[in-house]
């Protein structure tokens, strides 16, 4: 995008915003935090424009709502962008200074009206109109995103519509604006960061530039592969094919990527696993050798969160046993197999060494989070550095931001005679990804004890359905079992259940057709048919 | 808004002082470090003045004005010590007393993180003993994992209530109850997991006298904690944590103060309470290595080491460095991630390296 992918501003920055455009995020479920900091900026008056085919939270304070149907968002993007430049609401002068290819832009929405979009979107083509206005003429106005947006097989043009809606309003470069995509886990920006990347060493530097790649080299002391990788979703294609052998720290891949059945052949088809976590899991299942790991509280490091943020993680208890910390092992098995990897005596010296390779960070060190309680923001190009709060500020850094063309292609599979629901999934408030830890915890038992699949009352009652029957829910792919769960959340026609339970695993339903760029599964949209589980058992 | 307010000046306790159009006497008194007790007070909900420990004296004011809610105007005379201000104190503690649980030292029972109650005892003094008033009070939260009440130890602040509705804004509790009976409650007495509660734990935080406390931790005497600066590890917030702990065990979750970090004082479920994975039995305490039987067996590291590096550098041999893949975790630090990178790339010569969570 503008750059690297990242929260262009800051969470505090929230509460004095005037409009949130917050789409495809159940922000008050997946980031408390966040959604406190909305609460307080609608209070102080702000607007908001929930758009999410969830009836979620959010949306019963918002001042309007998009119930669009799952899987339509480029046609409702393109049809915000077709109101903003018929109606002469776009940012000229920002268009003029810091974007390229704005012509084509207007050129690909000319036929995306919003009644054309109602069509396909089911949202009222004068609410399109409405939010489209609200978002272009008010000045500080950010958007926020999360998972709802990524995860479908047109993820990347989401993305690029929700860009291309920045940068026609000049809503970039100032504060309490921008392009703000909320990080569903801890420091996954801060792997981004790192360069836990097929294409970027840490600091987002590409393995096949040959400067950065010489770079590492003498570093690390050590010829690299200028060929870039292969990503996560590629290598689960090739499992038992071109990929022979996995390393995993810290992930229950089994459980959260789509499509288990063939995740789970894939492992079989796999010559050597090694798995590095705190507990057993669906994964260890098929692992040659299982490392125990040390726990955030058991060890040193950073984490980074949604908005950049470099803030320090402390050891407070031992490990467990023999267990270690992830950075020890990591330094282990390489010297285990002839790498000289040096003996760092704290994550300290391994942060140091990796903010000196990087520029994007090479002012930040655990010295220096010591004293900056609030954590440091990257770009943080030296020692003096205060940090950057918002990004952009003098224009996309990468110079001009080009307008991505985007067009409305259907969720890969849609509902049909045989799985007549459309099934999207999520994360609750209560539980946690994978579940390994959450499921450990007293209150995510007592509020979610089992696997439950969110229906609207008419497609309950057509099945004959009751508020907590068990059910058989079947895709293409497989079944699992759950409990009803009537809910006036839901649109009718569509489905929606969490990712927690690895005894009820969603996954094993989901489909992991790829975003064509990214290749990241659409975890939001597939077809599903719902039986009562005694008609199903006969 | 963006208007700079006008400065103004006032005496305080006999000094001048500055201070800006549409500011609290507590501000102004905060700012000049004057000693103002309060406990219904708290920046992030707006002020009450329900607690009466902030009452201070303004000149041509007959009666005690709350400093929280009082606003200050230009030559103003304010005292927040003289005897009309200590006696009302003194008096005021001692009608707390009556109604409090006290322990051996007729002083008010610390529990959870403190009670302030008790240091203003401490600070300031109390009149002379009332009867004590021991009225029955209901209450019906219980039913919940988490948030222990404790009515007995409530002096009616409502900051608890004041926090779920204007922060956290799900209006779980509420004031019930009349007169001597008057206490905190969920609407229609239902246990808190079947009301709008998110377990925030929020008003756990914002209670003054540790009425509210974290069921967990209810037998952690915190004076024999120790507290650790950390990052939550669930969600990409990033929230701010103290971890409490005990003969090396996190035996309680708490927010650094409001207005430092980036969470403001703030935790939701996640963070304060989702922490018995940490101590959980199942948690992985030796390396595992698969047995010509099938099953995993408990080896040592240097055996499972071996076997790791054999196994990989095996594969490698056989299909190339680029069929091996290396997962890293968004869970894990950066500089663990940082080193996942470079045993890839650097110890096996593949760039097949990805962190599991795209976004
Ligand atoms: S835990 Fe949070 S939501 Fe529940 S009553 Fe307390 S403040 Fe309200
Ligand atoms: S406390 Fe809650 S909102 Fe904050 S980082 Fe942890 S999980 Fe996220």
């Amino acid at each position: 995008m503008f750059g690297a992918g990242a929260m262009t501003n800051s969470i505090p920055e929230i509460r004095g915003t005037d409009l949130m455009f917050v789409i495809g995020s159940n922000t008050t479920e997946a980031h408390p935090i966040i959604a406190m900091e909305m609460k307080r900026a609608k209070k102080n008056g702000a607007k908001l424009i929930v758009a999410d085919p969830r009836r979620i939270w959010l949306a019963d304070i918002a001042d309007l709502y998009l119930q669009l149907k799952p899987g339509t968002d480029v046609a409702l993007l393109s049809a915000m962008m077709h109101v903003i430049v018929t109606e002469g609401l776009h940012d000229r002068a920002f268009v003029e200074a810091h974007t390229t290819g704005f012509d084509d832009l207007v050129a690909s929405v000319q036929t995306a009206t919003p009644e054309w979009a109602e069509t396909i979107t089911e949202v009222p083509a004068d609410d399109i109109r409405q939010a489209a206005r609200l978002y272009a003429s008010t000045e500080k106005a950010g958007i926020y995103y999360t998972l709802g947006i990524t995860e479908h097989s047109h993820g990347t043009d989401n993305v690029y519509g929700l860009a291309n809606l920045v940068l026609m309003t000049g809503h970039l470069g100032k504060e309490h604006c921008g392009m703000n995509p909320l990080r569903g886990q801890n420091n996954v920006q801060g792997a981004n960061d790192a360069g836990a990347s097929p294409i970027y060493y840490a600091g987002y530097q590409r393995v096949d530039d040959p400067a950065a790649q010489a770079k590492f080299e003498a570093a690390w002391e050590t010829p690299l592969s200028p060929t870039p990788g292969m990503n996560l979703n590629v290598m689960m294609k090739h499992m038992g094919g071109l990929i022979r052998g996995l390393f995993i720290m810290g992930e229950d891949i089994v459980l959260s990527e789509p499509n288990t059945e063939r995740v789970e052949a894939g492992m079989n088809g796999l010559d050597f696993v090694v798995v590095q976590d705190i507990f057993l899991n669906e994964t260890t299942r098929f692992a040659d050798v299982v490392f125990p790991a040390a726990c955030f509280a058991e060890k040193d490091g950073v984490f980074t969160n949604s908005d950049r943020r470099v803030q320090r993680v402390r050891k407070a208890v031992d490990a467990p046993g023999e267990a270690r910390p992830d950075w020890q092992i990591l330094v282990q098995l390489a010297q285990a197999v002839g790498y000289p990897m040096p003996d760092y005596q704290h994550p300290s010296e391994v942060y140091s060494e990796m903010a000196q390779l990087s520029p994007k960070f090479s002012g930040i060190s655990h010295e220096r989070l010591e004293d900056n309680v609030g954590g440091l923001q990257w770009p943080c190009p030296d020692p003096e550095h205060p940090g950057t709060a918002t990004m952009h500020t003098e224009g996309p850094i990468i110079g001009k931001a080009p307008f991505q063309t985007i067009a409305y292609r259907p969720s890969e599979e849609l509902p049909d005679s045989n799985f007549p629901l459309l099934l999207s999934t999520g994360r609750t408030l209560y539980h946690y990804n994978a579940g390994t830890q959450t499921r450990r915890a007293s209150g995510a038992i007592a509020k979610q004890p089992q696997n439950f699949i969110e229906m609207s009352r008419r497609d309950a009652r057509k099945r004959g359905l009751d508020d907590g029957q068990l059910v058989q829910v079947s895709s293409r792919r497989g079944t699992v079992i759950a409990a009803v769960n009537i809910s006036p959340r839901m649109k009718r026609g569509c489905v929606w259940m969490p990712l927690h339970f690895p005894e009820a695993n969603t996954n094993r339903l989901t489909n992991d057709v790829g975003d064509p760029v990214t290749q990241t599964a659409e975890f939001k949209v597939c077809a599903v048919r719902v039986q009562p589980l005694v008609q199903a058992a006969k | 808004m963006t208007e700079t307010p006008t400065e103004l000046t006032l005496t305080l306790d006999g000094e001048q002082v500055h201070a800006k159009d549409g500011e609290t006497l507590l501000d102004v008194c905060r700012r000049a470090g004057k000693e103002v007790p309060t406990l219904c007070a708290e920046d992030r909900v707006d002020p009450m003045g329900s607690c009466r420990m902030c009452l201070v004296e303004v000149e041509g004011q007959r009666r005690l004005q709350p400093s929280c809610a009082f606003k200050v105007q230009a030559g103003q005379v304010v005292q927040t010590a003289s005897d009309k201000v200590k006696r009302h104190r003194q008096l005021l503690l001692s009608m707390y007393l009556a109604d409090h649980e006290l322990d051996e030292d007729d002083l008010p029972r610390e529990r959870g993180t403190g009670n302030q109650l008790r240091q203003h005892v401490l600070d300031h003094g109390t009149g002379p003993k009332l009867p004590a008033i021991n009225a029955p009070r209901e209450y019906r939260m219980e039913n919940n994992p988490y948030i222990h009440f404790d009515p007995e130890a409530c002096v009616l602040c409502n900051l608890c209530v004041r926090y779920c509705d204007e922060v956290e804004a799900v209006s779980a509790i509420t004031l019930a109850g009349r007169g001597a009976k008057t206490t905190i409650a969920t609407a229609d007495q239902k246990g808190l997991l079947d009301t709008t509660c998110e377990m925030c734990g929020g008003c756990i935080a914002v209670c003054p006298t540790g009425a509210m406390t974290e069921k967990p931790s209810l037998a952690s005497d915190f004076r024999e904690e120790e507290v650790v600066r950390s990052t939550c590890n669930f969600c990409g917030v990033g929230c701010q944590v103290n971890l409490h702990t005990q003969d090396n065990k996190v035996v309680r979750v708490t927010s650094p103060p409001a207005g430092e970090t980036v969470n403001d004082g703030n935790l939701c479920i996640k963070g304060r309470f989702s922490m018995e994975f940490i101590q959980h039995e199942d948690r992985l305490t030796q390396p595992l290595v698969r047995g010509d039987d099938g099953a995993l067996h408990t080896t040592t590291w240097e055996n499972a080491l071996k076997v790791a590096a054999q196994g990989l550098m095996g594969v490698k041999e056989k299909y190339g460095a680029d069929s091996l893949g290396f997962i890293s975790s968004s869970r894990c630090t950066g500089e663990e991630n940082y080193l996942l990178q470079k045993l890839s790339r650097a110890a096996f010569g593949t760039n097949n390296c990805h962190q599991c969570a795209a976004t």
